[in-house]
């Protein structure tokens, strides 16, 4: 029986509770943690070595897939209930409305060093101490909007130019693919000018502190982000149907990204799981 | 070494994307780089704030360090960039057309080591600084856990 992701505007007060409460007890646990050092791992760029798995790479969409249903276990082995809410940052746009509410995710950081000061991931309730960094801090931080040089969040219109591409994504397969679903909705564009940030990494943007980094993992939007993110891959698939993941085939020798993306059959890491087993989730959860 | 053509580094055998194969940047490499950088910082007196380091055909293109905003940012191309921030390692990556993106602004790049370093200073409030060791997961991260190793972070 498939279960249900939400979307977070829709949540009872209960639900928000439960999830909540799962989230503090993995993080007790330790296993939260794992998660964060899964994430800076996996974040191999297009200008260096080795394969990529995460990012900058086709299997940006099943590697997230992956990972969310990772967290998703762990969230309901402590409360079968729970299941991963999405956040449509083109309808909830607020920065104080949900999901930045205190009986949810708590609001933007104070102004002085953007340290999150309410809600169950406030620093001082004890519960959320972030133990892998880029930075030293132990707290969660924020800075909603980018208030010292406003930015916003992507429309319903930047995410229809992704969701109007009909073909998966393109050579070269990385973060320079002009063309192609995943890109542009993974959102790498020229690195120079606002405009470099788009649609997935905007969003990364506009929240800030840790979300900014390499450590995102720590804020537990990151979760109801990619949930949404997620949820754009269905939407894409049901628009072009047939429509499959690319590569089909690994790229061959003489090709500069031999060895380096993941096809559609190839493992992907760290899971034995292909993309193309993961192209269709109908009979583990669906969206709302 | 490589050089540099309108601030985007190319012909440098150490940064040119390869095909699968050994990992060359060992983790005993990259702490011997992040603790050399921050050697090197710490016995630099401070004598001029904003002056860049001309040992290149252009500022910035291989090295660079000034005081941006506060803040002590040094930078030396050796393969890769090395980069400090007040002492402490802050990891670029290279993105597939050139540009850097560091570990505190991840989601974007920039043309330059230089202009990425002080963007993430500029993403750094007050109060908050590099971790002394964790700062180095990310110059770990890359084939650690593929071979074997351990996974390059601290807890």
């Amino acid at each position: 029986m498939a279960y249900t992701r939400k979307d977070v505007s829709t949540l009872t007060a209960a639900e928000k509770r439960r999830f909540v409460a799962a989230l503090l007890e993995i993080k007790r646990r330790g296993e939260y943690d794992e998660f964060v050092r899964t994430h800076i791992e996996f974040f191999v760029p297009d200008g260096e070595y080795g394969l990529r798995s995460a990012h900058m790479a086709p299997s940006f969409l099943p590697w997230h897939r992956q990972f969310l249903l990772d967290l998703e276990r762990a969230l309901r082995r402590v409360d079968s209930s729970v299941t991963v809410p999405y956040w449509d940052w083109t309808r909830d746009r607020s920065a104080t409305a949900l999901p930045w509410t205190k009986d949810l995710l708590g609001g933007t950081g104070r102004r002085s060093d953007h340290r999150v000061t309410t809600g169950p991931f406030a620093y001082a309730t004890g519960n959320w101490t972030i133990k892998e960094g880029i930075t030293d801090e132990p707290y969660l931080t924020r800075d909603l909007g980018h208030a010292a040089a406003p930015i916003a969040l992507p429309t319903r219109s930047d995410l229809d130019g992704a969701l109007a591409d009909p073909v998966y994504d393109t050579a070269p397969w990385d973060s320079t693919s002009r063309k192609g679903f995943r890109n542009r909705l993974e959102g790498w564009g020229t690195g120079s000018g606002s405009a470099s940030w788009r649609n997935h990494n905007r969003v990364h943007k506009w929240v800030g502190g840790v979300m900014l980094g390499g450590a995102s993992v720590n804020d537990p939007v990151f979760w109801l982000h990619h949930a949404f993110i997620d949820l754009q891959w269905s939407r894409w698939q049901s628009r072009h149907r047939g429509a499959r993941y690319l590569p089909a085939r690994p790229p061959g020798p003489g090709d500069d990204q031999e060895g380096r993306v993941v096809a559609r059959q190839e493992r992907m890491p760290p899971w034995d799981v292909t993309p193309e087993q993961l192209e269709d989730i109908g009979t583990i959860y669906r969206y709302a | 070494m490589s050089v540099s053509v309108g601030g985007v580094p190319v012909g440098g055998e150490a940064l040119s994307p390869v095909r699968p194969g050994p990992v060359r940047r060992t983790r005993r490499d990259a702490l011997r780089g992040v603790f050399g950088a921050a050697l090197a910082v710490a016995l630099v007196p401070v004598v001029a704030a904003s002056r860049p380091t001309r040992s290149g055909a252009d500022p910035g293109d291989t090295a660079f360090d000034e005081t941006y905003r506060g803040r002590r940012i040094h930078g030396v191309l050796k393969g890769s960039w090395e980069v400090t921030v007040d002492g402490r390692p802050l990891h670029l990556m290279r993105r597939a057309d050139g540009t850097w993106l560091s570990m505190v602004d991840h989601y974007r790049s920039y043309p330059t080591a230089l202009e990425a370093t002080r963007a993430a200073v500029d993403e750094l409030s007050p109060g908050r600084e590099l971790r002394e060791a964790d700062g180095q997961m990310g110059q770990m991260h890359m084939g650690q856990m593929h071979m074997g190793g351990d996974h390059g972070v601290h807890a």
